[in-house]
């Protein structure tokens, strides 16, 4: 967003000199700067750069644990062996499939509840931890519950089903059924996390614009779009980003829900990546894979980035 | 800053880590075993305390992990590939030692394999070095309802066809909608690799000949087609993709199975106090293919040291006690864990216990080993997805023959 810009003024005050810094410490601008930012440097370094550095270096090797060779250069070898991979091919749609189905998803259900909270109630804090619940919820233990819920036999969802006099459905019997249900559970959980934020840029919008536009005699859903959705596009937006980014990335749920299956019609980029690097230890071909992720990933980052750009031109 | 750097600076961090915690030793060696959790870690725990009571200044502790034999290997995977060496001793199904020998993560053990049943001492034996010991063995049996065979006059079926037949007369007279006639594994677990092997061998063909691959897709195609006409038939459940080895052990203990196949471990708790089926359990030889032989699963679990133990003689001398004779018997007796050593079979202690083990060597000694490859593991999800995918009906028994045959083209070259 804006961090250059406020950096660079940051940079231009004088510094404030500390007396509790003795003089041969005492260090001009740019030495002070270097200090300032080392901490952050360090860190980033150390979690982000060096990691992506090394998957992309390892993503040309040779490298496999169980072949008991030693790392040889495979140049593109193991981006080469991608096309005809069936199941790579079968992990990326349903990565981008569930990111074009969850995404919206999340954020309708999640704006309808943002805007239901939002509603005066007396007491707040009933609604509040509610929304909070589904978010606080370990992702994994939501694939877990939801697993349940679906199960044929055992499952909630058949039960009611029962009761009402329909016949149950072998749910991760059949790849769109137990698709479906996977989004179910991906827009249950999300939704929480977009509605905290949506709920968040609603409380920002002072009143008054609402009650001038009473006054002018706009009806509710006038004020909806006129007010409300404008203000509101930059906090969209960035809760776009990072659902879109964790939609991308989707793992837990569907591996404890499914485990991917129906054979693999439900298998994930992030699961078919963990199962070459976990199970079949072939660090390589699963480096090369999760560099394709962090490419997508980067691409859908950029192509936002510059949507708020141009909104922010625009405004 | 240069990557070089970066991991100079760590490595710093973990050797300042390292001699932090070094401080805190005790004169006792703590040695750490790895068990599933579904290998009666009870049993082990008694048969540990006995070994620590024999060796003074040793301590074992158990570690459990995963509930099936895939998740414990994805555990032990990130720990050895880690080089941690928390874990000194390693529980392995059968299908790793190989694996886990290629990769360098066990240390070769010197003994002495000519006592033990002649397919374990070969599963442990990689490249002429001795990498693992059995803990006990196993295959897969056909587990039956004696009470309700006997009253319907029916003897434990040769062939699946006979079997079909056997549990659509049972089913017809029991009028019990909860009483399925065949329960198997075809949920995408290990299991589900055993489920189309058995099958496919009874047809008299193998998977892989001299390290090569030597897929006969017409007995694949068979194979599935008979499961999933099980499935279609009424004679296993619709679900039955999601059903799990030890799913299959608790229905039939709760007396809603006429027929299972499963392993060693069912019988005891099919025994104990919990089951509703005490008593009228039988076990036999799992059936064939019409005009094939009678084929079944090799399984079992090894011991094995872990190379990164940093007590690798106490971790041997500890899996030197833990195959031994009276620890395989042990076992036998209190967990119907079949004996690793032949003569164990018709010991009397032992078939007093569980009468049908005396029948059962021959078995385990006819039981086919799965492929054995360094890249177990990628036939294995190969193989158990497809099964998993043609129960489901998401594939058909053809086209998921045409899969697997395709997928391990790639693995084995």
């Amino acid at each position: 967003m804006t961090t250059t810009s406020t950096f660079k003024s940051e940079a231009d005050r004088p510094v404030v000199r500390r007396p509790w810094l003795s003089r041969w410490s005492d260090p001009d601008d740019t030495t002070l700067a270097v200090i300032l930012l080392a901490p952050a440097a360090i860190l980033l370094g150390v979690m982000i750069v060096y990691p992506v550095g090394r998957l992309i270096y390892t993503s040309f090797l040779d490298l496999s644990l169980t072949s008991g060779l030693p790392a040889r250069f495979a140049g593109l070898g193991n981006f080469k062996q991608m096309p005809d991979d069936p199941v790579f091919w079968q992990a990326t749609w349903n990565t981008v499939l569930i990111t074009l189905i969850t995404v919206p998803g999340s954020l309708v259900v999640g704006f309808a509840l943002a805007l239901l909270a939002n509603l005066p109630f007396q007491m707040k804090w009933p609604v509040r931890l509610s929304l909070l619940i589904p978010w606080a919820l370990p992702l994994s233990f939501a694939g877990l519950i939801f697993g349940w819920f679906f199960h044929s036999e055992y499952g909630v969802v058949n039960d009611v089903l029962h009761r009402i006099g329909l016949p149950g459905v072998i749910w991760f019997n059949s790849p769109r059924l137990a698709f479906a249900a996977i989004c179910l559970a991906i827009i249950w959980k999300a939704s929480s996390f977009m509605a905290m934020i949506i709920l968040a840029g609603l409380q920002t919008i002072p009143r008054s614009l609402y009650e001038a536009a009473d006054v002018d005699g706009a009806g509710r859903v006038r004020r909806f779009f006129e007010i409300t959705l404008p203000l509101l596009k930059p906090t969209i937006v960035v809760a776009l980003i990072f659902r879109t980014i964790t939609a991308l990335q989707t793992f837990d749920i569907p591996y404890m829900m499914t485990g991917g299956g129906p054979g693999t019609e439900t298998a994930t980029l992030a699961m078919y990546i963990h199962q070459n690097t976990v199970s079949f230890l072939d660090l390589g071909y699963g480096s090369a894979l999760a560099v394709v992720m962090f490419g997508l990933s980067m691409l859908v980052t950029a192509l936002y980035l510059r949507m708020i750009r141009g909104n922010g031109a625009a405004s | 800053m240069s990557s070089e750097r970066i991991s100079r600076l760590a490595g710093l961090m973990l050797a300042c880590a390292a001699t932090a915690f070094a401080t805190s030793s005790s004169a006792d060696t703590n040695l750490k075993v790895f068990v599933t959790s579904q290998g009666q870690p009870a049993i082990w725990r008694t048969l540990l305390d006995q070994y620590e009571a024999r060796n003074p200044g040793i301590k074992v502790g158990i570690e459990l992990g995963g509930t099936t034999s895939d998740m414990q290997a994805q555990y032990l995977n990130t720990v050895l590939t880690a080089k941690d060496s928390s874990l000194d001793v390693l529980m392995l199904d059968v299908i790793r030692p190989a694996q886990f020998a290629a990769a360098g993560w066990t240390s070769p053990v010197a003994t002495d394999m000519s006592s033990y049943l002649r397919a374990y001492a070969e599963a442990n034996t990689i490249d002429g070095k001795v990498v693992a010991l059995p803990a006990f063995a196993d295959s897969m049996f056909l587990y039956y309802r004696k009470d309700l065979l006997d009253k319907y006059g029916l003897q434990p079926p040769k062939t699946w066809d006979e079997l079909a037949d056997a549990a659509k007369k049972v089913a017809d007279g029991e009028k019990n909608p909860n009483l399925q006639g065949l329960s198997f594994q075809g949920k995408a677990i290990e299991g589900a690799v055993c489920t189309f092997l058995v099958p496919y061998w009874s047809q008299g063909k193998v998977v892989t000949k001299d390290g090569k691959l030597d897929f006969d897709r017409e007995a694949a195609t068979k194979s599935l087609a008979l499961w999933k006409g099980f499935a279609d038939s009424g004679v296993a459940k619709k679900n039955i993709a999601e059903v799990a080895t030890d799913d299959t052990r608790k229905e039939f203990q709760a007396g809603n199975v006429l027929f299972a196949v499963n392993w060693a471990y069912a019988w005891a708790m099919s025994q104990g106090a919990e089951s509703a089926v005490s008593g009228k359990v039988g076990v036999a030889r799992l059936p064939a293919i019409k005009g094939g032989e009678q084929a079944t699963c090799l399984g079992g679990w090894e011991w094995s040291v872990s190379a990164f133990s940093k007590h690798q003689d106490e971790a041997k001398k500890l899996i030197e006690y833990l195959s031994s004779p009276e620890v395989s018997k042990y076992v036998a007796i209190n967990g119907s864990l079949l004996p690793t050593y032949g003569k164990l079979y018709k010991d009397a202690d032992v078939t007093k216990a569980v009468p049908w083990f005396a029948e059962a060597q021959a078995i385990v000694e006819t039981a086919k080993p799965r492929p054995v490859t360094p890249r177990y593991n990628e036939v294995s999800e190969a193989i158990r997805t497809t099964v998993n995918a043609v129960l489901a009906g998401a594939t058909t028994p053809a086209d998921g023959a045409a899969q697997i045959e395709a997928r391990l083209k790639r693995i084995i070259r």
